[in-house]
């Protein structure tokens, strides 16, 4: 961790500049570049997620840890061959069929990123044969559905009605949230896992995978 | 000589100087002008490209501000809502205030044993009774969003739950196009057809755009169906500082206000001099938990504000907010938050407010919370009606007679007394000033208990005037034919 310590600071403090130069330097130096992803960037990401937990940190100063995360990755991304770089796991992230709220599922989709998840977020009003789909084509880990509207909640039960009816049903973990998803709709419909914001969305969604 | 009569100066909260409301709606405009916004309603685009909005990227409109101007000349300034019987409920105007529960919470406080659960149809029946039993309750909402009522139909359950258990007006929500006309449909059979509803309107239709700038069909839908036939309604967006909107007020305001004033062009062309109640919502996001918070002093900050902006600038009646909590249970947090909005409301004299009685930042609701809103708010309204001051008031034969009086003379023996008590002070119900002695032989309980007895004491005795059978048949059989 000491190798990397200020460029950890850096992404903690959401300071962008120095976090990239600090990513550059790494690179100059000839460290290895899966090194600086998880002993780097995602263990900074880790610390920010706990002080984010604990009420130490703010959701505009995680976000901003998270970008400046993001920032780092273009730097590396590009050094890794395709398919080489471990990420924690794959996540297809979506509001539901006509549902448009999407500030919610935003914040999941940057928390995730940022936990070391890698994203495809398809947007809003997403329906359950788009979320199948996209889940096959990545070949992703987890499905992870959002829906603020009570009215939009049954086109969880489709999707993952969906899921299975494709045949990856168990190929994939589902995650639910939103304002008016309970614990008890979740196991009704048979969903993986429920979060109730986003902090917990990481923690859950490390826990389905088997991730300390 | 005859003292001349002298004015009452009502207490009276101000936020906002002119300067700072034309900077505000100015911004508005400019964000309909310059930004724009996305218009999913392929009629509602039509009729704004009509009236000279440029369309670009198939749906997005930008809109010149004289458009704003039209439709705020167009819509009323007094909105008059009706009780289910046909009598005068609520004059939305000028400085009157209103005030009644909110929609949608996924819980409730269980009133027999505290328990949050999901909510379920029969809590909707509860905080209808309730609504209909408490003075200061002047209209219901569903506060809740029942688990047991089938999905694609569920505001029609719920407003008609609400119909056999209160005749009040009712605030209600929809999805569509599709379940408002059913709603649309039962409002009417209570009051025996569509031009008697129009005449005398008991329902007003909340609706919401979302926040930043989006107008989804199924939004429109609605709002076009409520210009048409005369319903009142608010859409308010969410523009929250911080989440839906800019974290800093000013900016929130401005993005809300741009939204509903697009709203309100929309349902003027739709439907010229239909009722529309200005105002967004404007709260905040808690920077921790990221709920949009219902406690915050912010809230009641742009709250005033909006109604500041009524004042100077656009004249229409105003939607709020009030006697709301962040807290999880009706605890101390629950009743300063709730008693904050409460008293700011009437200072500012908003003129619909809704959201009384939820917990839990709108999640969970709670008749006890209620219950004690309802006092907090007489107590509010003894605040605000100022002190008069008059010969009768100032009492000086009174302060004669006892001080010269003698020896065991005090006022409270005095006529004065006896005649002006009752509506010199104010006279508490639930809040507690008793001793200490008898508080403690009367079971030493604290407001939430009270609360709770007195909840459940209204919900046991209050009868609520039943609807004549056949209107009752008739909203079994509309429910039927979903």
């Amino acid at each position: 961790m000491s190798e990397f310590s200020s460029l950890t600071e850096a992404v903690i403090k959401g300071d962008i500049q120095t976090a990239v130069a600090e990513t550059q330097s790494a690179l100059d130096a000839g460290s290895n570049v899966q090194d600086i992803l998880d002993k780097g960037l995602i263990a900074a990401m880790d610390e920010v997620g706990e002080k984010f937990s604990t009420g130490q940190m703010f959701v505009p100063q995680m976000l901003r840890s998270a970008k400046t995360m993001q920032e780092c990755m273009k730097l590396i991304k590009a050094l890794f061959q395709e398919g080489q770089l471990r990420a924690k796991g794959k996540i297809v992230i979506g509001t539901v069929r006509q549902d448009l709220h999407d500030i919610g599922k935003n914040l999941v989709a940057m928390m995730m990123e940022g936990a070391g998840f890698s994203i495809t977020d398809l947007g809003v009003d997403v329906s359950p044969k788009d979320f199948t789909q996209k889940a096959q084509e990545v070949g992703a880990d987890i499905v992870a559905m959002s829906a603020l509207l009570s009215t939009t909640m049954p086109a969880m039960r489709e999707t993952i009605e969906a899921l299975q009816e494709a045949g990856i049903r168990d190929k994939v973990k589902v995650m639910i949230g939103g304002a008016p998803v309970t614990e008890n709709f979740a196991s009704e419909i048979k969903a993986d896992s429920y979060a109730p914001d986003a902090g917990s969305a990481v923690i859950a969604a490390k826990k389905l995978l088997g991730i300390t | 000589m005859e003292r001349s009569e002298i004015p009452t100066f009502q207490p009276r909260l101000r936020v906002l100087n002119r300067e700072q409301a034309l900077a505000i709606h100015t911004a508005a405009l400019e964000i309909l002008e310059k930004t724009g916004f996305k218009m999913e309603h392929p009629r509602a685009l039509e009729m704004l490209a009509d009236k000279g909005c440029r369309i670009s990227d198939g749906d997005w409109v930008r809109m010149p501000p004289h458009l704003v101007e039209e439709a705020l000349k167009t819509a009323p300034k007094q909105i008059s809502l009706y009780d289910q019987k046909g009598a005068k409920a609520m004059d939305l105007t000028g400085e009157n205030s209103f005030y009644g529960t909110g929609s949608d919470a996924t819980f409730t406080q269980d009133v027999e044993t505290g328990e949050r659960r999901r909510a379920v149809l029969k809590d909707v029946s509860n905080f209808a009774t309730l609504v209909d039993g408490l003075e200061n309750i002047d209209f219901a909402m569903s506060m809740a969003n029942p688990e047991d009522a089938p999905i694609d139909d569920i505001y029609v359950y719920v407003f008609a739950e609400m119909l056999r258990n209160t005749n009040k007006p009712i605030v209600f929500i929809a999805d569509s196009g599709r379940d408002i006309a059913k709603i649309h449909e039962i409002a009417c059979s209570v009051v025996g057809g569509e031009e008697e509803l129009k005449r005398k309107p008991f329902i007003l239709n909340y609706s919401e755009a979302i926040s930043p700038l989006l107008f989804p069909e199924n939004v429109m839908e609605k709002l076009i169906f409520c210009a048409q036939k005369k319903i009142p309604l608010c859409l308010p967006s969410g523009s929250n500082a911080g989440g839906g909107a800019p974290v800093t007020l000013a900016g929130a305001m401005a993005l809300g206000i741009a939204e509903n004033l697009a709203g309100l062009v929309v349902h003027q062309l739709a439907g010229k001099g239909s009722p529309f109640l200005f105002g967004p919502n404007v709260s905040a996001m808690d920077m921790k938990s990221s709920v949009v918070c219902y406690g915050c002093p912010e809230w009641s900050l742009t709250q005033a504000a909006l109604a500041d902006m009524r004042d100077e600038i656009y004249g229409l009646p105003i939607w709020a907010f009030a006697g709301a909590s962040d807290a999880k249970i009706m605890d101390a947090q629950a009743g300063a938050e709730a008693m904050f909005s409460i008293l700011t409301a009437l200072l500012s004299r908003a003129n619909l407010i809704h959201d009384v009685g939820f917990l839990e930042y709108g999640s969970t609701s709670s008749l006890e919370m209620i219950t004690m809103a309802n006092e907090l708010i007489a107590m509010s309204r003894f605040y605000v009606q100022g002190i008069p001051v008059n010969d009768g008031t100032l009492a000086l034969e009174a302060i004669e007679r006892v001080g010269r009086g003698g020896p065991g003379s005090i006022f409270l023996m005095d006529d004065h007394t006896y005649d002006h008590f009752m509506e010199a002070l104010f006279l508490p119900k639930l809040l507690d000033r008793s001793r200490y002695d008898a508080w403690e032989n009367e079971g030493a309980m604290d407001l939430y208990k009270r609360c709770n007895m007195e909840a459940k004491r209204i919900l046991s005795e209050h009868e609520v005037d039943t609807k004549p059978d056949a209107v009752l048949k008739e909203i079994e059989q509309i429910l039927k034919s979903s």
